[in-house]
């Protein structure tokens, strides 16, 4: 829908250009403002950043610092295809792919995984590109400024930690391993 | 009332003793001024803050103690000093230095004819609480002030930069055509008071109006004052009238400039602050009287006496000039962050079609009332 403002453009009155009632009127504005967060500071909008965070909003699109989930024995469901890494247009993530020697039908899986935050550029790309759902940007953590490169470097071991709750059962190979997995402790 | 208490009384105790007693003036006003300054830095981020409903500057800390932003000031100085020293290459390396100086120095110069208060008694001494009694004191005010214009010029020209050189023509068609329309507004005062020395002019106003009315400046010239704060403001470059530098889409003159020179264009610009509000109190509304207050104590028009101790009095004085400087330096900061920029064509048409024949208009009233009441 188009709104139509209609703007009033009579000619000024003689009060309105000898400026002085209109800079009075317009002092007033401002001066109540100033007075009012003057002795009342809670109407101030200001957010002091990192020590007060307005709750985020808890949306699927929302993109914060990534996390690596794991399956119900606990093992990363990456399996170390390269997706991820392929996809990521700031070429933030470094894969080094090992395999399972114990008949585990996920075959493969990451002995590193680096994310370079310093260069990521939030894109949410390595989600999208993804095939076992086990990379995601849900942790609600934004990474910020740090003093050192290394503190905005995250390795495997920074990537596992912290995880929410319930393993998920998303991917081809997290079911394989699933049930393999089951099988393997029953014997 | 007080009689003026001329310097050579000093003088004949001794060229060292009026030297002394003069430089420790010079050096409690400067020190004064220059903390102001360094506060009113502060205070402009924290009034447009909250004029904005934002918090303002708040977070240099000295040992985590923020003390609402007290420390930015000392901060923002210590930026400036460590920041590149730059000169333009093709540039007047002489000039270059000279303008910021240029700058700086008629501001801070005129405090010297600035009474602060009346006389303080110590040690068998009467110091009059002025640098410098001059008896032209307005016209010394008016005639260093436009020296800053030079400046402002230099500091385009020598930057050697067409932007930096279009800024400072802009600067000093500005200053020039304001300067007129400021001394034109102070005139109906000295017409009321009938002299042109500053402490002269606050003794004045220490009088009563019908027996009850401090005699202000306001009372007398109520119009010229608010021609002058227009003036001032204009004279001062700040935000109705900043077509100068227009920070936000426009280049000013000091636009070559970086680290301790640029800050000393801004703190002059401050300093300026200061001096409009010192002299609007001084001459608008009694400098250093309290309403009231001789030099002997508070006397009431009803009758009542408190006498008072001479520091008391003297203490009060001065604090009656501090508070008002503190009030009208915020009031300006309060204007500058209400109104909006004017044009560069408006600028000149409100000085040379509004300012200029309103103060003249003033001149005309205030005399044929003088010479009717009289």
């Amino acid at each position: 829908m188009i709104r139509i403002k209609k703007v009033d453009n009579r000619p000024l009155t003689l009060l309105e250009r000898l400026y002085f009632t209109e800079v009075a009127a317009g002092m007033l504005v401002t001066l109540r403002h100033f007075f009012r967060n003057l002795f009342k500071p809670s109407n101030i909008v200001t957010v002091s950043y990192p020590e007060e965070r307005l709750p985020l909003p808890g949306n699927a699109r929302l993109r914060t610092r990534h996390r690596l989930k794991v399956r119900a024995d606990g093992t990363p469901k990456c399996v170390a295809c390269y997706m991820c890494q392929t996809a990521c247009p700031a070429y933030c993530i470094d894969i080094t792919a090992a395999e399972y020697n114990d008949g585990n039908p996920a075959e493969k899986y990451p002995r590193g995984f680096d994310i370079d935050l310093s260069r990521c550029v939030m894109c949410g790309m390595c989600v999208e590109a993804c095939p076992e759902d086990a990379i995601a940007m849900d942790t609600g953590d934004i990474p910020g400024g740090a003093l050192t490169r290394e503190e905005l470097m995250m390795d495997k071991r920074e990537l596992l930690r912290n995880l929410p709750g319930e393993p998920s059962l998303l991917g081809a190979s997290t079911r394989l391993h699933n049930e393999w997995d089951r099988k393997v402790k029953k014997k | 009332m007080t009689l003026p208490i001329p310097d050579f009384i000093l003088l004949n105790k001794g060229p060292l003793v009026f030297l002394g007693v003069s430089f420790l003036k010079v050096c409690v006003v400067f020190g004064a001024v220059m903390g102001f300054a360094a506060l009113l830095t502060l205070a402009e981020r924290k009034v447009s803050a909250l004029m904005q409903d934002r918090v303002g500057p708040n977070r240099a800390s000295v040992f985590g103690f923020a003390l609402g932003g007290l420390f930015h000031p000392a901060a923002d100085g210590l930026k400036l000093i460590f920041k590149e020293d730059f000169v333009p290459r093709w540039g007047d390396k002489f000039l270059f230095t000279l303008a910021p100086l240029l700058a700086l120095f008629p501001v801070l110069l005129l405090f010297a004819a600035l009474p602060f208060g009346n006389y303080i008694d110590i040690a068998g001494l009467r110091i009059n609480l002025q640098i410098a009694d001059f008896n032209l004191g307005v016209l010394f005010i008016l005639a260093v002030s436009s020296l800053a214009i030079y400046g402002a010029f230099l500091s385009g020209w020598a930057s050697r930069n067409n932007f930096a050189l279009l800024g400072s023509l802009r600067a000093a068609a500005q200053m020039i055509s304001y300067e007129v329309a400021l001394g034109l507004t102070l005139v109906g005062v000295l017409m009321v008071y009938g002299t042109a020395s500053l402490q002269d002019i606050a003794q004045a106003q220490g009088e009563l109006l019908f027996g009850w009315l401090p005699a202000w400046g306001i009372v007398y010239q109520p119009f010229a004052f608010l021609l002058f704060l227009a003036a001032a403001q204009a004279e001062n470059k700040r935000t109705p009238f900043d077509v100068v530098e227009g920070e936000s889409e426009i280049i000013g003159y000091f636009l070559e400039y970086s680290s301790m020179r640029f800050a000393s264009f801004m703190f002059s610009e401050f300093i300026e602050i200061i001096v409009i509000s010192m002299l609007a109190a001084t001459l608008f509304f009694g400098g250093w009287q309290v309403p009231y207050l001789q030099a002997s104590g508070f006397v009431f028009p009803w009758g009542t006496e408190i006498p008072l101790n001479h520091y008391l009095v003297v203490l009060l004085q001065v604090g009656s000039i501090s508070v008002k400087t503190v009030f009208f330096s915020w009031l300006l900061l309060v204007i500058r962050w209400t109104v909006p920029r004017f044009r560069f064509d408006q600028v000149m048409t409100l000085c040379w079609k509004g300012l200029l024949p309103l103060a003249l208009l003033n001149i005309l009233v205030t005399g044929v009332l003088i010479w009717w009441l009289a």
